[in-house]
């Protein structure tokens, strides 16, 4: 297969990938995963509660069925005794990395511009911890907090999922959940960027190799993390990766947006075209030049700046807020 | 993963890994050919402090803070503040922060305005007039190799393929074979009718010897005129053997008597040196008559003429060389070196 040229990087983000290259190679393997674990990702040591504006708790809830607990971190604007919309949210890493703490500056921001609750789930990685710990783990602890949502503040009738990365495949596989087992209801799921995928496959996956940020060979790592020899073959459940899924109707309002110059590109476009085929709503971005994540590693550039308020916007009309 | 560019610089060693990163930031905004608003922003998030671009003659006026936001304001900049002139008359880059400055704000100061500078000559179509000082500094064999490639950067000169140009009666100056840009104020520039010497190219530490090659090949470039015949524009490489000639003749060194021969003939008839420049530059006394659009008998006499003044031989090889070496000389003593 010839593979086309691969569509340029944002002048921005390209000078911003430059400088972090030696930090971020395209292509992970499983060999370098302890190190990249260990690694500081600068938002790890990030202080959530914003100088004290932002309440953090760290509940211990039920995992799923015979499963260990899990971990969830609940943010909530200092002092605000309402009842509140909540962002439950999955974090990104690929399958294999991350965890609840890693949460998007934008999204701590919202906590106090929106006056919103955000639930962030610790969940199991592969590849210790293969499909389906990780989104069973998401599932159990959505249901917690829809079932106790007035133990934190939340209204149950205004949760939407929303996750970047891995973080946004398994937002989309945990609304496909929801959908298939009667609840509980969501009002919305923003995907960021999402893996989806298993099959790695598409032209953006092989014009991006060796390139950006998540490159196929990254994406091959995280994938067989999580399914070992079942990734691509003919037996993959759509809640270990949504593109497999045949029934795209019924879902809440979905946001997906992503760069062009990225992995996921293709199966992210053909995520929400699927979804408005299916008869349902979804909100589609495609940054042009993006790599995978631009918007979190150069926040300050024009395009992550845009990114990030379509999304803002897009939340604001999801609550009516 | 990662966030914060600028806390990724921070947390490099604040003077050698940072100010790498910064010239491979603003490179790759070159590379591809990234607008004001990008330049200034990069220059804002790296310092982490706002900055601006002002450039009163093209109306611009860029300003961005340190995450990256852009917002312009009307209120002049502080005169306390680290700024970097571009190179045009009063277009200045800003960090919004007093000095002292370190290293790595050096560098993006550096960086950027000489980026923006290519931006603004790209995208307001305007040649920019190169820091008379750093051409000087480039052309200066006593100034520190690393100050001269720092200069070279700054105007942002190939490492090679560069080379001097000494032009009569103006500041010097120095080109380059992928743009022939000249870097020079604009009213030096080069101007049909000026003597001019060029020097060899080279690499961009070599051009303090091609700026000295230059000066002698200006030595040896004529006015043009009846007094002074011959090329105005004169190439260091293709002198050979007459640059050593150069070395031999300064102000006070008294004119050799061919030379004095020369100019009492040139004394004798207007016509004198024209038709003895034709005869020794030319491939043959035919196409030197062409040139002078003289019938070839005539050429004869002028050349029989001046033989007596002169008191050697024209038409033999040995001859004309003896003539083309006045010439030379006689070049060297009108165009002492400076």
């Amino acid at each position: 297969m010839t593979v086309p040229t691969p569509p340029p990087f944002d002048p921005e983000l390209a000078a911003a990938l430059t400088v972090m290259a030696e930090f971020v190679p395209p292509s992970l393997t499983l060999e370098t995963l302890p190190a990249l674990r260990g690694a500081d990702f600068a938002g790890l040591g990030e202080d959530l509660s914003r100088g004290g504006a932002i309440d953090v708790r760290e509940l211990t809830v039920p995992g799923p069925e015979g499963e260990p607990d899990i971990s969830l971190l609940v943010l909530r604007p200092a002092g605000e005794e309402a009842t509140l919309p909540a962002l439950y949210h999955i974090h990104g890493g690929g399958m294999i990395m991350g965890d609840n703490r890693l949460i998007p500056t934008e999204m701590v921001d919202m906590v106090v511009d929106l006056k919103l609750a955000l639930v962030s789930v610790e969940y199991r990685l592969a590849p210790e911890h293969p499909h389906p710990a990780p989104v069973e783990d998401c599932y159990a602890g959505l249901v917690w907090t829809a079932k106790h949502a007035d133990e934190i503040g939340v209204d149950p009738e205004r949760i939407l999922v929303v996750g970047a990365s891995a973080g946004g495949g398994l937002a989309a596989a945990v609304a496909l959940l929801a959908r298939d087992r009667g609840g509980p209801g969501l009002i919305g799921q923003m995907l960021i960027c999402p893996m989806i995928d298993d099959r790695n496959d598409t032209v953006s996956s092989h014009q991006m190799a060796g390139l950006g940020v998540w490159d196929r060979t990254s994406n091959d790592t995280g994938w067989t993390a999580l399914l070992g020899d079942r990734r691509g073959g003919p037996d993959v459940s759509p809640y270990a990766a949504p593109a497999r899924a045949t029934d795209l109707s019924g879902l809440p309002p979905a946001f997906v947006d992503v760069g062009s110059a990225e992995t996921f590109r293709d199966e992210d476009v053909a995520y929400a075209t699927r979804i408005w085929q299916a008869g349902g709503v979804a909100e589609l971005h495609v940054w042009p030049g993006g790599f995978h994540g631009f918007d979190m590693m150069a926040p300050q550039a024009a395009i992550s700046q845009e990114a990030k308020a379509a999304r803002l916007r897009w939340l604001r009309r999801i609550l009516g807020a | 993963m990662v966030r914060e560019l600028a806390g990724r610089l921070a947390a490099l060693d604040p003077d050698a890994s940072a100010a790498v990163q910064v010239i491979a930031y603003f490179d790759r905004l070159v590379e591809t050919r990234a607008g004001l608003e990008a330049i200034v922003r990069g220059a804002a998030v790296l310092a982490g402090c706002p900055a601006r671009l002002l450039d009163p003659e093209h109306r611009v006026n860029v300003r961005v803070l340190g995450d990256g936001r852009r917002q312009d304001t009307a209120d002049p900049p502080d005169a306390a503040w680290l700024h970097a002139p571009l190179g045009y008359e009063h277009a200045t880059l800003w960090l919004e922060r007093p000095g002292p400055a370190g290293a790595v704000d050096l560098m993006i100061l550096e960086r950027a305005a000489g980026v923006a500078r290519d931006a603004l000559t790209r995208t307001r179509g305007r040649a920019p007039s190169a820091d008379p000082a750093l051409v000087e500094l480039l052309l200066d064999p006593a100034a520190a190799e690393a100050d001269r490639l720092h200069a070279a950067r700054r105007l942002r000169l190939p490492d090679s393929g560069v080379w001097a140009v000494a032009v009569a009666g103006a500041p010097p100056a120095i080109e380059h074979a992928g743009t022939r840009m000249r870097l020079a104020t604009p009213k030096t520039a080069r101007t049909p009718g000026r003597r001019t010497g060029i020097g060899p190219d080279g690499p961009v530490a070599d051009l303090p010897d091609s700026w000295s090659a230059a000066k002698t090949a200006l030595r040896f470039a004529a006015e043009g005129d009846d007094q002074d015949p011959g090329p105005r524009v004169v190439r260091a490489d293709e002198l050979g053997g007459l640059m050593v000639l150069a070395t031999a003749v300064t102000a006070d060194t008294e004119p050799a008597p061919d030379v004095r021969a020369l100019d009492h003939a040139a004394s004798a008839a207007p016509w004198m040196l024209t038709t003895l420049y034709a005869a020794a530059s030319e491939p043959s006394l035919r196409t030197a008559a062409t040139t002078l659009t003289l019938h070839h008998s005539t050429l004869q006499d002028r050349l029989t003429r001046a033989e007596h003044l002169l008191g050697w031989n024209l038409r033999d090889p040995q001859g004309r060389l003896r003539l083309q070496l006045a010439f030379a000389l006689r070049r060297l003593h009108r165009h002492p070196p400076t």
